[in-house]
């Protein structure tokens, strides 16, 4: 019955990690016999510290074979064709790891002579990384050789901008230290999901979680145009029309604000923890105090206007005749005497006055009195008043959140929509409070590990936030890197991931043309690249491809030869997963629902020897930094924590020599001991030897520090909700800087920069931009194309992998065009047809699946595999939508992104036998 | 006493395929088989529609029916329910296939890699003797045993339990004793309403299906699937393990038997019709043979004798080992004394036929009961039509054949009334929507063929005595290839797999009215 082999040889186990995708770190153990990897397990010893049991995602099992998978390359090439273009091939040829190295170091020495950046102003040097920062947790020291050479263009993207949550990153960010938005799952009784796909890309965490809470009762209602996995596993499926959600929400905002008692709001948050009460003047600045220039509030007590942190209790609602002056754009002082004013709360119970559900009836596609049951029901759920002591501090239990998906929350109408999901969850007090809606991670402000930390008193009693200036003397009038995203995008701040959270698509569009008044777009004298793949992954691929092969020396670490390493000069084979060594932070509050009780490190131990020629990424870094007289920029740059730790503190100091090559093992080693004394104050130096042996390495993480409130509550801060001044501000600034520059094409984006947002209608928007731009009857063009996570390959890299192929096949949808079956009788398509699917920009083709969880005027492709290149997914044949996706600036918003939607047309090609 | 099962909650798999994938990795199984599947099923009508993700497998039935039709006793069951097999005795003839309706288990013959040729990782874990002999999920019955032997529980101690169970990220899959009325498993199915699938088969399933109360609520049962695309993972597929060459063992041995019984019933008049009984051992022996070729053992076919006392496929391999010496003795010494009894073993072979067919518990269109009489009275008609072939030509020695002719049309009216008898009682039963289709389509083909024309004939030949003789042999050709066609059909074309049902397609927090599905069944 066994039908395991006899052991002849010998067999072990090996920790490591899978950090695949945004949702890991997931800790595994891997069989190794006969020294070759056979088996992947979750890492069970982790059961009691990993939120998910020690759970990994079923990407994770597909590592054994991307370490054996034949088509790898195993050995340094170079190409040997100076043509480049998708229909010349490279001619690679094999070449020695000290030749692969010379070349790549003799350009960057070249580069160096010449000067980091170009005439332009554009460092020379740009790389591109993979989705979510996943690729530090593959690349070793990589991160402090880039930190050692100087200025680098990280923003020629390969998704990030226009296929991540953006406007959550930035607003979430902004408002509440929230780069990715999360329920509080494990108390959350309610919850309204438009479109967040959480059983696809929430990750082993966010499945375990969101089971429980079904078991518990939780009530998750799915707002999308097709009915996901995550709908699948809903109590309700509402089938929305496309981009629409903001109206939805608008909608439920009228409800609780409009058919409501107030008394049911969560008054003393509104009052105590958002900008409710500030008075708000004519031109529509807060209102301040002359002498403090502190925002105003009314006394409740006396009715008169004093500061806000006058101790006062203020009213919401109302208005009072008062002195004050405006703080506008530029330090424009405005003063006035004897204004009548509002608090913000009036002026948006006035905003969303006719928003009502009638109104989002004809817009949403869905009927009033379910916007109105669903409004009702996140009231009804919020528990508003009821309170729950986590580590021995009461805090407010406010258990309903409302989450959103990619394209809902990215490109215009991202802001309405992170807007007003926030704004709902200040109406009834469940910002960052237990059961509400929480932030998990930190990337644009400072320090990015801890949430906590990154909390800083700013002005007008919000916290800090470091904003691209806007001020005549400060604004980077001249793009730094080529998204232009210090110059564009007040919100995106200066973190080393702003650059790829700029507009990321500007990056590849001006390698096709110049916008007016911008230095002229220089391609990168090196490009870098690493676990991306642009010319399958981001948008009009086409023109991708073309700009990169226009490139004059790119450097790909290879995995196997692809779409964006077919223009590569050099290929450079590192470790895979299971071969390569690292050492990972985990635990804390990451990703989506990566929230644990504890945190500290784990090892990615090399299970298996490398294949082939294949090296560890520290080892090609290290090489790197020498080659280039980098070395001691490089260690100092590792002693300083660019590899994930810093190699000293208060009671050690394990840094390394700064002047000496070390060995990836020596490096991590010191990481290793750094790591352990971190964790325990000094007391243990455990080194690489034992990580080896135990995987992992934690303490407890407070779950206190899930929620921000406590923290606010603590400094005394407010979160900065319902009322924008400052975007206002910011928004008015930016336009005159750029209006001075004679810059006139980010005009339409200047007009996001509204105190409270107005609602758009994205569908003509995106209609008349399209019709506009390639001159077509826009009604010849009748189906909404969106996309959808798939957990199998989302972020993955591992479309070359035949298990996640023959995984993902049982989950409908995967490689087709999924259209409703209404739809496809009334056009007499049948399934298993091949269709071709025309946007106004480009066509593809592929298989249509027919089914009734999608709407009847949406199509939906999960997966863009049209690859050509890539071994074995090159026989897929199935359709993009990201061929047909225009980069166009008429539908990239204030944020810098877009989304991943656009009108299309089908034609029968043939049936599918 | 133990009993081992899998509990899936239904309220909680998202279909993500992590225990699948595990499961390839313990197991170390080709991409050619999924021992662990979860299906993606979808049910309702815009916009209100149902989609739910159902983790299955070998079921470990209490009753199993592969078990009972094993010729080999390769498959076996162990005291505490874990249905095995000795990949050392199995000879791979998938009759356990066609047996498990819950298309539970597979056969490969070729090695399957994931690129074409084998990665190091395959190269290691390959393992020949699973070539050419079932396999199935095991519970991950070696995890089971050291955890018994270590003094660890299964489905509470990881190094004890099954890996599926240990990968599912959402738990929602569960393992345990479920005769422990304390165990983890136990409690479960206490505490949460349950089913287990196609339970109207009384195979007694160990996997039990949970979902939430507030599922119970009586609801619709959906309406019959009309659409052969959706679901399709889910739906009743044709069986693919018994080809045309099996088949050919139902079309030959049925043939080779009646006709052999009516060589012998014919030889009370005319001993030399005897002669007829040569080509129907050929007809048997040639049947056999071709399964020979199928199965993915051959070397070890002996082993097919192991087991007369279940299996129906061990018992018409004794009968046909008892047959050929005798048949052929009897029809060498032309001795009634031994063909009688040849003929009685022939009856006996053609019954073992029929029931083999029967006893396939996964192929609804075969487990339908009349289909015995139907693949009895079919090779009868088919024995008789060739005896009338046979008559032509042995007609210059002056054997007539009008009795033969009236005996093989009446034989196949009665065919045709047990076809209508047993399309009826498919319809009435539920069935396959496509096995109906197939069936449906095949029926104005048989009925002109294996009764209008033979008919037509037979009352030409009584007309147009000059030409009776060829006409008697075309009435008798057209039955016997009717005849042949009709298993063909049964057999090949409309042999659909029970595919997947559940009682009930939970509301995963909420209310909505629970209802059952059964894709591509005509009744739920």
């Amino acid at each position: 019955m066994s039908t395991r082999k006899a052991m002849a040889g010998n067999e072990r186990t090996t920790s490591t990690y899978c950090y695949q995708c945004v949702a890991g770190p997931d800790l595994l153990k891997v069989r190794v016999q006969d020294g070759i990897a056979t088996e992947v397990a979750p890492n069970l010893d982790a059961a009691a510290v990993h939120p998910a049991g020690g759970k990994a995602c079923v990407k994770a099992f597909g590592l054994v074979q991307k370490t054996y998978n034949p088509a790898r390359v195993l050995y340094p090439m170079k190409r040997t064709n100076p043509r480049k273009g998708r229909h010349e091939d490279p001619g690679f040829v094999r070449i020695s790891w000290d030749e692969a190295l010379a070349l790549v170091a003799d350009k960057l020495n070249e580069v160096r002579a010449k000067g980091l950046t170009d005439e332009a102003g554009y460092p020379r040097v740009a790389a591109s990384f993979g989705g979510g920062g996943t690729p530090t947790a593959y690349m070793g020291t990589l991160p402090a050789f880039l930190s050692a050479w100087g200025p680098i263009d990280m923003s020629f993207g390969s998704g990030q901008g226009v296929k991540c949550y953006h406007s959550e990153h930035l607003y979430g960010e902004f408002w509440h230290r929230a780069f990715t938005v999360s329920p509080d799952t494990p108390l959350c009784e309610y919850l309204v999901s438009f479109g967040a796909n959480v059983e696809a890309s929430g990750g082993v965490c966010g499945v375990k979680r969101h089971a429980d809470a079904r078991r518990r009762g939780m009530k998750r209602v799915q707002i999308e145009p097709h009915l996901s996995v995550t709908g699948a596993c809903s109590a309700e499926w509402v089938p929305i029309k496309p981009k629409t959600d903001s109206a939805f929400m608008f909608a439920m905002i009228h409800v609780l604000l409009h058919e409501r008692p107030r008394d049911r709001l969560d008054l003393p948050f509104l009052r105590d923890r958002t900008s409710s009460p500030y008075l708000v003047g004519p031109n529509g600045y807060f209102l301040r105090d002359r002498s403090t220039r502190k925002p105003l509030v009314i006394d409740k007590a006396t009715g008169k206007a004093v500061p806000f942190d006058a101790g006062a209790q203020p009213l919401l609602e109302g208005s009072a005749v008062v002195d004050g002056i405006e703080l506008g754009a530029d330090d424009e002082v405005i003063s006035h005497t004897g204004v009548k004013v509002r608090p913000a709360f009036a002026y948006l119970v006035d905003h969303v006055k006719d928003y009502s559900p009638e109104w989002a009836e004809s817009i949403c596609d869905v009927p009033a009195a379910t916007v109105r049951r669903i409004a009702n029901e996140y009231l009804d759920h919020a528990r508003v008043g009821e309170t729950i002591e986590i580590e021995g501090v009461t805090l407010p239990l406010r258990p309903v959140s409302i989450s959103l998906g990619k394209t809902v929350n990215n490109g215009w109408g991202g802001f309405e929509c992170c807007w007003a999901r926030t704004v709902l969850a200040c109406l009834i007090g469940g910002l960052e409070v237990p059961g509400g809606t929480l932030g998990t991670t930190v990337r644009l402000n400072r320090p990015a590990d801890n949430r906590w930390s990154s909390v800083k008193p700013g002005d007008d009693g919000f916290m800090q936030y470091p904003m691209n200036p806007t001020s005549k003397e400060e604004w980077k009038s001249r793009p730094q890197v080529r998204s232009a995203h210090r110059t564009l995008v007040p919100l995106v701040a200066d973190s080393p991931w702003s650059q790829a959270l700029g507009p990321t698509h500007l990056a590849w569009k001006m390698q096709g043309e110049n916008l007016d008044q911008f230095p002229p777009a220089t391609p990168p004298d090196v490009w870098f690249v690493y676990r991306t793949n642009p010319a399958i992954s981001f948008w009009d691929t086409d023109a991708v491809s073309k700009a990169m092969a226009r490139f004059p020396f790119t450097v790909c670490f290879a995995y196997t030869h692809d779409e964006t390493n077919h223009t590569a000069d050099v290929l450079l084979p590192d470790c895979t997963d299971l071969e390569g060594l690292q050492l990972l932070r985990i635990g804390g509050t990451k990703y989506v629902e990566q929230f644990w009780d504890h945190q500290g490190f784990a090892l990615r131990a090399p299970a298996v020897p490398a294949q082939g020629e294949a090296r560890d990424f520290t080892w090609i870094a290290t090489e790197l930094a020498r080659r280039t007289g980098l070395l001691k920029e490089y260690n100092a740059a590792i002693n300083r924590g660019a590899a994930g730790v810093k190699l000293s503190g208060k009671n050690y100091d394990f840094s390394l020599p700064v002047d000496q090559v070390h060995s990836v093992e020596a490096i991590w080693d010191a990481s290793c001991r750094a790591a352990s004394a971190e964790l325990t104050d000094g007391a243990e130096t455990h080194g690489l030897e034992w990580f080896m042996e135990h995987g992992f390495r934690v303490k407890p993480f407070p779950r206190l520090q899930w929620y921000l409130y406590p923290k606010l509550v603590q400094e005394g801060l407010r979160f900065e909700l319902p009322y924008q001044e400052r975007l206002h501000r910011v928004g008015v600034e930016l336009g005159r800087r750029l209006h001075e520059q004679d810059i006139h094409w980010w005009d339409r984006q200047l007009a996001e920069y509204e105190p409270f947002p107005r609602w758009r209608d994205l569908g003509a928007l995106w209609e008349s931009a399209l019709a506009r731009h390639f001159k077509v009857e826009i009604a010849d063009y009748p189906f909404w194309l969106i996309t959808a996570r798939s957990m199998q390959y989302s972020w993955g890299g591992n479309v070359g992998i035949q298990l996640m192929k023959e995984v993902a096949d049982s989950v409908a949808g995967h490689g087709k065009i999924v259209m409703n079956r209404g739809t496809a009788a009334r056009l007499g398509v049948a399934d298993g047809d091949r269709l071709e699917v025309r946007s106004p920009l480009n066509r593809t083709e592929g298989q249509v699946m027919l089914c009734e969880g999608i709407r009847p005027d949406t199509l939906l492709m999960i997966g863009q595999f049209d690859h050509w290149a890539t071994p074995f997914a090159k026989d897929f044949h199935a359709p993009s939508m990201n061929a047909l996706m225009p980069m166009l600036l008429d539908l990239t918003d204030a944020t810098g992104s877009s989304a991943d939607l656009v009108k299309v047309k089908v034609t029968r090609l043939k049936d599918a036998a | 006493m133990t009993r081992w099962a899998m509990v899936a909650d239904l309220e909680r798999c998202v279909g993500c395929q992590t225990c699948v994938a595990a499961c390839r990795h313990t197991n170390a199984t080709s991409p050619a088989e999924q021992w662990r599947r979860v299906l993606d099923i979808e049910t309702g009508s815009y916009p209100n529609v149902s989609r739910v993700f159902v983790p299955t497998g070998c079921q470990h039935c209490a009753d199993p029916p592969c078990m009972h039709v094993c010729p080999t006793t390769a498959t076996r069951q162990r005291p505490d329910g874990i249905v095995t097999i000795d990949y050392d005795l199995c000879i791979g003839c998938a009759y356990c296939e066609v047996a498990c309706p819950y298309q539970a288990r597979f056969l490969i013959s070729e090695p399957q890699y994931a690129y074409g040729r084998a990665m190091q990782s395959e190269v290691e874990r390959f393992n020949p003797d699973l070539l050419g002999v079932a396999h199935k999920c095991t519970f991950c019955v070696d995890r089971v045993d050291f955890g018994l032997e270590t003094g660890l529980t299964p489905g509470l101690d990881p190094r004890a339990t099954p890996a599926c169970v240990n990968a599912c990220i959402a738990d929602a899959l569960h393992f345990g004793d479920v005769d422990d009325p304390n165990s983890n498993v136990s409690r479960l199915l206490r505490d949460y309403p349950s089913f287990r699938m196609h339970a109207e088969l009384s195979t007694d399933p160990s996997f039990h299906y949970i979902y939430d109360a507030a599922s119970r609520a009586p609801g619709a049962t959906s309406p019959p699937e009309d659409d052969h695309a959706r679901n399709r993972s889910a739906q009743p597929a044709r069986q693919e393990h018994w080809n045309w060459k099996a088949a050919g063992n139902f079309v030959c041995g049925g043939m080779g038997a009646g006709l052999f019984v009516f060589a012998v019933l014919a030889s009370v008049w005319d001993g030399r019709m005897l002669i007829a009984g040569w080509p129907a051992l050929a007809l048997i022996a040639l049947g056999l043979f071709l399964v020979l070729l199928k199965i993915g053992r051959p070397l070890r076919s002996v082993y097919v004798l192991r087991q007369p006392q279940r299996s129906w496929m061990a018992r018409e391999a004794w009968l046909a080992l008892v047959l050929f010496p005798v048949a052929a003795l009897g029809l060498w010494f032309q001795t009634p004394f031994l063909l009688v009894p040849a003929a009685v073993l022939a009856m006996a072979f053609l019954y073992s036929q029929a029931k083999i067919l029967s006893e396939a518990k996964g192929i609804p269109a075969w487990r339908e009961g009349r289909v015995v009489p139907l693949v009895v009275a079919t090779g009868l008609a088919e024995g008789s039509g060739l005896f009338l072939v046979a008559a032509m030509l042995l007609a210059p020695a002056g054997v007539s054949p009008e009795l033969p002719a009236i005996v093989a049309v009446v034989l196949a009216a009665l065919r045709s009334l047990i076809w209508l008898n047993y399309f009826a009682a498919l319809r009435r039963g539920g069935t396959p929507i496509r096995t109906l289709e197939i069936l449906e389509a095949f029926r104005p083909w048989f009925f002109a063929i294996g009764l209008v024309l033979p008919l037509l004939l037979a009352i030409a030949a009584f007309l147009i005595p000059a030409v009776a003789l060829p006409f008697h042999a075309a009435c008798g050709l057209s039955i016997a290839l009717a005849g042949a066609a009709l298993k063909f059909v049964l057999v090949d074309r409309a042999g659909l797999n029970q595919g997947v049902a559940l009682t009930i397609v939970p509301s995963r927090g909420g209310s909505r009215p629970a209802h059952s599905v059964k894709p591509g069944w005509s009744m739920p």
